[in-house]
């Protein structure tokens, strides 16, 4: 199936994977659905299937079709072929009038196939569809498969929840979005639309299965990490003990079988970075042991973060246990310097601007050994000013 | 060296890449028709970085962007839906002035507005044509309860990009009437997700674009620090810089595309950490991805480039101080030339609005 261009219509900060440069066919010829012109007798011959233009329909001979005007001197012009301007000038002459008909429910079918970003197309077809009380139940049928060939574009997503709320029944949703996933299993849209019916329509329960299954096929999808998340915070929440027990033993499974997984630890530090991720009891252990054998950039940060806390929650009671709190820092200071030089070296100047920041901030009176900052403002820079070249 | 050669940056090429992109786009292109203006915005924003917009005939190009404008009907029944159009695929016949014409279907798109407003800075004009009142009125039309956007009054999906572009005109108009600062500080602040990267609403993956929108709007709003903790806002320089892989991609575990160079990159750069990425690797993978032959930028190496692409990878060059290429401001995303010509806008409107107090 020829595809034009996969743009959304928001351009400047649209989900920018979804964006023009997917593959680009020129749509063929014979793609239109054609009307046999109400030929005498001596046509009987015409090809029932050969094109023919809305400007030479004797049933559209009613309608003056109203052309594109972009002045004197357009910008960023389209040189669309006779074909799409004919469809789009009597486009065009419906919408002029706002006729409410059939045959205009009709023609957004052919301006859709032509141009599915048309977000005024979509927008005049359901209006169509409530004034002609058209069959939902089609529409539902025509918007799946238009999804199915452009899975990326915004208005067709806009128009099947408008379709489904209309029709008040989500029950086809969840194997549908489970089709388009397995076609793409990160697709935001997707994504983003199976969270609104679940939401909207309380199917939570067979979800976690579902996020389950698709982290098994793919542990790195970051997209179903998320899914988890907003299953588990908006039914049984983390405050649990169980719950929260049942996920960090979630996440250090994964992270064994997939060390180099920023998802899982991101999954992990979210859950506990406002319960004390230095206090939770044995996983500080845990994770040093991982260090050992399943290290890697995330495992560091978050042993970092870690320390960090226990500096932070020290720091606060009422008997600041010094000797600790320099161990604490120590640590942090060391594995700053490890993903600095070693582990994570494409950041390097952010761990050493963490490093001089945490120094800074819980070093006391201990007299750096090095040219720091004393600045506790942790945006002051001190590295300096990277060249190109 | 041949490695040299491979990633020196052919500035000729993308100017001439961009005027391209301004003359006339082959049927193919036919999904970017309702948004042609975001296009022209990519094209123009694309020559001032490259300090090559003296090739362009403003006065055409003013005019034809005045033509979006959708304005005040002589009743003023459409107050709700004026703004610019991203293209005139409605069928009004061509037009700069007013009063605006009736049509059932005719209204602005608020990333049309956004975009219309920053060609025209760009262009050199002094927005005297823009009916500042029927687009802030336009734009409050658009806010929902919860305190997203709409694209268009008709209703479309609604979600942070759009809080971007309100805030954007908020600012350009110098007039935060279009807008509930706070309830759009609400919706910002439920998209914060628990990896401290925002998604699109709340709920919703983390992701380098949307990021962006979040922290752009509340630095436009002159908010940043009030709506986020400085404990968040670490949380959040974290997740940013973790973006990067050579080049930045925009999710955990998603392939790099030069576009996140700046929606990340310009991220860091409000939160005073873009100096700590590495520039040489950012650089590299940018480079990769320019087209040789026809110039511009593509999202990945060896793949067609992009009027979108072709801009931002720009703009991420600029970011880390590519000779030749003008600085863009971070949040508005225009070069800080334009920038400064809204700067001295809004202080005659400022002065002229004063000495009409002073003479009552």
């Amino acid at each position: 199936m020829a595809q034009a261009i996969k743009l959304t219509n928001d351009l400047t900060m649209s989900g920018v994977e979804e964006t023009l440069n997917e593959t680009v066919e020129v749509k063929e010829d014979n793609e239109f659905d054609g009307e046999v012109e109400d030929h005498p007798v001596d046509d009987y011959m015409a090809d029932p299937t050969r094109y023919v233009f809305y400007r030479d329909r004797k049933d559209w001979a009613d309608l003056e079709p109203v052309p594109q005007d972009d002045g004197p001197s357009p910008v960023v012009k389209i040189a669309y072929s006779e074909k799409f301007s004919d469809v789009y000038d009597y486009f065009r002459a419906l919408l002029k009038n706002d006729e409410r008909s059939e045959r205009a429910f009709a023609l957004t079918a052919d301006a859709i196939e032509l141009n599915a970003a048309n977000y005024t197309v979509w927008h005049y077809r359901r209006v169509l569809l409530q004034a002609l009380a058209k069959d939902l139940r089609e529409e539902m049928r025509y918007i799946t498969a238009i999804i199915e060939e452009q899975p990326k574009n915004y208005q067709v997503w806009h128009h099947r929840r408008m379709v489904v709320e209309w029709l008040n029944d989500p029950s086809e949703e969840l194997e549908f979005i489970a089709d388009i996933l397995s076609q793409d299993a990160k697709n935001y849209h997707a994504w983003q639309h199976r969270q609104w019916v679940i939401q909207e329509y309380k199917l939570w329960e067979s979800e976690l299965e579902f996020v389950e299954n698709l982290l098994e096929e793919d542990v790195r999808n970051n997209s179903a990490w998320n899914q988890r998340h907003f299953v588990i915070s908006h039914t049984t929440g983390f405050s649990d003990a169980g719950v929260l027990d049942r996920e960090i033993q979630y996440c250090l499974n994964q992270i064994r079988k997939a060390p180099h997984n920023e998802s899982a630890w991101n999954y992990l530090k979210g859950m506990l970075q406002d319960r004390g991720l230095s206090t939770q009891p044995g996983l500080l252990e845990k994770v040093l042991e991982l260090k050992e054998t399943h290290c890697s950039p995330y495992l560091l940060a978050f042993l970092f973060d870690c320390y960090e806390d226990s500096l932070e929650s020290s720091s606060q009671k009422e008997n600041i246990d010094e000797e600790e709190q320099k161990i604490s820092l120590k640590k942090a200071l060391e594995i700053c310097e490890l993903l600095a030089q070693d582990k994570d070296t494409i950041r390097k100047e952010y761990w050493l601007f963490l490093g001089r920041s945490l120094k800074a901030k819980y070093g006391g009176g201990d007299g750096g050994t090095d040219a720091l900052s004393e600045d506790p403002e942790a945006s002051v820079p001190t590295s300096e000013p990277q060249e190109l070249n | 060296s041949a490695d040299a050669e491979q990633i020196d940056f052919l500035r000729d090429r993308h100017v001439r890449f961009f005027q391209r992109t301004l003359q006339v786009l082959p049927e193919r292109y036919a999904s970017l028709e309702t948004t042609r203006l975001t296009i022209i915005f990519f094209a123009l924003s694309g020559l001032d970085v490259l300090d090559a917009l003296d090739m362009i005939d403003r006065n055409m190009m003013i005019e034809w962007i005045y033509s979006l404008q959708v304005l005040p009907t002589e009743d003023q029944s459409n107050l709700s839906r004026c703004g610019f159009r991203g293209s005139s695929h409605i069928g009004i016949p061509y037009t700069t002035k007013g009063p605006g014409v009736l049509h059932p279907y005719d209204s602005g798109h608020v990333a049309m507005t956004y975009t219309g407003l920053c060609s025209l800075l760009i262009l050199g004009d002094d927005l005297s044509r823009v009916n500042k009142q029927a687009c802030l009125a336009g734009l409050r039309a658009l806010q929902l309860e919860d305190g997203s956007f709409y694209a268009v009054p008709e209703g479309s999906e609604n979600d942070i990009r759009f809080i971007y572009c309100a805030a954007s005109i908020c600012y350009m108009l110098d007039d935060w009437s279009g807008m509930d600062i706070q309830k759009a500080i609400d919706y910002i602040r439920g998209s914060l997700s628990y990896d401290n990267g925002f998604g699109q609403g709340a709920g919703r993956e983390s992701h380098g674009g949307w990021t962006y929108c979040a922290i752009a709007s509340l630095c436009l709003m002159g908010r940043l620090e009030e709506a986020l903790s400085q404990r968040e806002l670490d949380r959040i320089r974290r997740w940013c810089i973790m973006r990067q892989q050579s080049g930045f991609h925009g999710r955990p575990n998603k392939p790099v595309d030069t576009c996140y160079s700046f929606w990340v990159g310009a991220t860091l750069e409000l939160l005073d950490v873009f100096q700590y990425t590495n520039f040489d690797r950012n650089r590299s993978f940018i480079l990769s991805t320019q087209d040789r032959l026809v110039g511009g930028f593509a999202k990945w190496p060896d793949s067609h480039p992009d009027p979108l692409h072709a801009y931002l990878g720009l703009c991420g060059l600029s970011l880390i101080g590519e000779p030749s290429l003008r600085k863009v401001h971070p949040a508005l995303n225009i070069t800080q030339r334009a920038f400064q010509h809204l700067q001295q806008l809004q202080q005659t409107w400022r002065d002229s609005s004063g000495s009409c107090l002073r003479q009552h």
